[in-house]
């Protein structure tokens, strides 16, 4: 920068340094507007109208598909079950993840065959992995389930309909969340691990704390920037999630197993009200923003440690 | 840095919502005609695994014949055909012809050409009065008959001897009777299979409520929560509270559990004409026979179902080509092949009298007469069908009364 002014001018930039800037940051900034910004003004501009089954625009309707939102009697239910859905999951894969991430960080023969195999849920499709179970699960031809009934823990000779009540059915899918979650915050946790610089580590051995406490002392705090990232990466994964519930509760009756996400799928698909699909997007998307805000409020995941 | 890290975290945040929120705007086929022939594009769902060869086959013979014409062909799983048309739709790009359900929404939005404008008077002629009738929205056709189903009772026969029924069942009385003692047998053993899952709830629903004398109401009214509904309804809690289905009928799929009962573990299910061939492949062994399905007096009836073709109004200049196609397709020597592949009943009268000596098809045939449709020429039908199938299995759990009243107010806000 032989013709920069000053040191002073280079801590504020001009617009002449954007001008200059433009040239590479302009394919980033044209995906940006087309990827994310373009659809999300159709989505708000969708939520605002009236959209016929068929698909065809009627006119703006101004702020009436909200109003069927939240009045929708089971929107409150669907809302807890979303928050439930999160919290357990991202929870459970964090802290396994922990468990998971420490082991794989020892130093044992086959060490690298183990770390391979962490991946195989993420290289998996998701959906595939769900029907994987699901077909497990199915009563009179299930492999889980024919397993529970000739160890003698269900005693109908067909099993039992997992996947066809809303409990069971939402509790195997928060497991196989939680399974295809794994690999991801495993390894965020282990390349935080990795930074841990092992003098530390060492210092503490010398001063005589016990593994327990060097672990939550000394280990766990330099994770911090590997785990809020990898929290906060999950909580809107997950949140946003549709193929696992899709195919474990996509069978049961009423609202009893739907989250915001397969709520938003059934106003599409069994209701065709595109309309009130795209208000409950835009709701969701605001949701995700609050929780996202509210964590990295509480949780200040940028500060130095 | 700090600042730039939270708005990092918040884009972020806002990019991945957003990948979900939009993946409802699919693409859309181009009729691109760059050598000056008329390009039609056709939407069709899969019927079964011959569809798309099938399909292939009418094009190919009709383009040999019509070399000024090409044709396009998309097949859609059926799970997925309505959100596709919608989008097509939505962004411009509606097939010339399209092979689905529920069109009374269609022609509502004045998107079809009328059926006696897009095929010869012969062909029109030629269709069976009743579904041509059925295809009507106030008192013009708006789509061609395609295919007919009827359904009947599939029955088990060995199990039934085995649980000392003498005589597949007529009326409510004797299924619930059958039933029960089927299901006693034991060892994963079910009476009577009951679908009321996502699936296909309102076809099942249509079995009971209509045998109890109810009905989906007509062209002007959807009359879901009405009293003459009430006996179908409460004849289903009857037969789940008696233990005479398999477990969890509120949530099962009719397609799975078809696979049941062509295992040979289900006592009687209502089946259509292809399940017939399902079960020549997966189990030729199975001794059973096919019987009307019993109602609450035992008179006769059967949910017909009709899928049709329309023509959208896209460009008028394809008017005649897709006039030929029709023309092509519903000659005898096209479409009852089409027709007997696929294993479903043909509207067509040449189409009848082709297949008349058909074993197979006999007890189809047989009960047609008394077939009953759905109302699909209400504009409100499809939010009804969504209404069925997202909400009647809740009749396991929930009074019947409160369940019809929930699809009515869905129904009615679609």
């Amino acid at each position: 920068m032989g013709n920069a002014p000053g040191g002073a001018a280079r801590g504020r930039p001009g617009g002449r340094d954007l001008a200059k800037a433009l040239p590479w940051i302009a394919p980033a900034l044209a995906l940006i507007l087309g990827v994310v910004l373009f659809p999300a003004g159709v989505m708000f501009f969708n939520s605002t109208r009236d959209i016929s089954q068929s698909g065809v625009d009627k006119g703006s309707v101004g702020f009436d598909n909200y109003v069927e939102v939240f009045s929708f009697p089971y929107f409150w239910p669907i809302f807890l079950r979303t928050i439930v859905w999160v919290v357990v999951v991202v929870v459970f894969t964090v802290l396994i993840s922990l468990g998971i991430a420490q082991i794989l960080n020892k130093a044992f023969p086959g060490r690298r065959i183990v770390r391979l195999v962490v991946i195989i849920p993420w290289a998996a499709s998701v959906v595939m992995t769900t029907m994987v179970v699901y077909y497990g699960l199915e009563p009179y031809f299930g492999v889980i389930n024919k397993f529970l009934v000739d160890v003698g823990l269900i005693d109908t000779p067909e099993g039992y309909g997992w996947t066809r009540n809303p409990t069971t059915a939402f509790v195997w899918s928060i497991v196989i969340a939680i399974f295809v979650s794994l690999p991801f915050t495993t390894y965020t946790i282990l390349a935080g691990l990795a930074t841990v610089p092992s003098d530390t580590i060492e210092a503490a051995k010398m001063d005589g704390a016990s593994p327990a406490r060097t672990y939550f002392t000394v280990v766990l705090p330099q994770l911090r920037g590997a785990l809020s990232v990898a929290v906060l990466i999950n909580i809107i994964n997950v949140f946003n999630s549709l193929p696992i519930l899709k195919v474990m509760t996509g069978s049961i009756p009423g609202y009893d197993a739907d989250t915001i996400m397969t709520m938003i799928f059934k106003y599409i698909q069994n209701q065709h009200k595109v309309d009130v699909a795209s208000a409950l997007s835009v709701v969701a998307f605001l949701i995700v923003i609050v929780i996202v805000a509210v964590y990295v409020k509480v949780v200040k995941p940028t500060r130095e440690v | 840095m700090k600042k730039s890290h939270r708005f990092g975290a918040i884009a972020l945040a806002a990019a991945a919502t957003l990948t979900l929120a939009s993946c409802g705007f699919g693409g859309g086929s181009s009729g691109g005609d760059a050598s000056g022939k008329t390009t039609l594009n056709l939407l069709v769902p899969s019927y079964s695994d011959n569809t798309q060869g099938l399909w292939e086959d009418v094009i190919s013979g009709f383009e040999k014949a019509n070399p000024d014409i090409k044709v396009e062909l998309e097949v859609q799983s059926w799970d997925n055909l309505e959100s596709v048309i919608a989008t097509k739709i939505q962004g411009g790009e509606a097939p010339d012809i399209y092979n689905g359900g529920p069109f009374a929404g269609f022609a509502a939005d004045e998107l079809l050409y009328p059926a006696k404008d897009v095929v010869s008077s012969d062909t029109y002629s030629d269709f069976q009065d009743a579904f041509l009738a059925n295809a009507e929205v106030d008192g013009t056709a708006y789509a061609l008959p395609l295919i007919a189903s009827a359904r009947a009772l599939f029955v088990n026969n060995a199990l039934l001897e085995q649980a000392g029924v003498a005589a597949p069942p007529t009326t409510w009385d004797e299924l619930l009777d059958a039933a029960t003692k089927v299901s006693a047998l034991g060892g994963g053993v079910a009476g009577y299979g009951m679908p009321l899952g996502s699936e296909e709830a309102q076809a099942e629903a249509a079995v009971w409520l209509w045998g109890g004398g109810g009905s989906f109401g007509d062209a002007s009214k959807i009359t879901v929560d009405d009293p003459a509904n009430l006996p179908g309804a409460e004849q289903i809690k009857k037969m789940i509270d008696a233990g005479a289905t398999q477990a969890d009928p509120g949530s099962t799929n009719r397609s799975p559990l078809m696979d049941i009962f062509v295992q040979g573990k289900i006592g009687m299910q209502v089946g259509l004409p292809p399940t017939v061939g399902q079960i020549e492949e997966g189990n030729p062994d199975l001794d059973y026979s096919i019987v009307p399905i019993p109602t609450k007096d035992g008179s006769a009836f059967t949910l017909g179902v009709m899928d049709q073709l329309m023509a959208f109004k896209n460009d008028d200049s394809k008017k005649d080509a897709i006039t030929k196609f029709f023309d092509y397709y519903y000659s005898a020597d096209v479409y009852v092949p089409w027709v007997q592949t696929e294993g479903f009943l043909p509207v067509t009268k040449s189409g009848a009298e082709a297949l008349s000596g058909e074993e197979a098809l006999k007890p189809f045939l047989d009960v047609l007469p008394d077939a009953q449709f759905y109302p699909s020429t209400n504009p409100k039908w499809s939010a009804t069908d969504g209404a069925f199938k997202s909400l009647f299995g809740q009749i396991q759990t929930k009074s019947a009364q409160d369940v019809l009243t929930e699809i009515q107010a869905q129904a009615d806000a679609g």
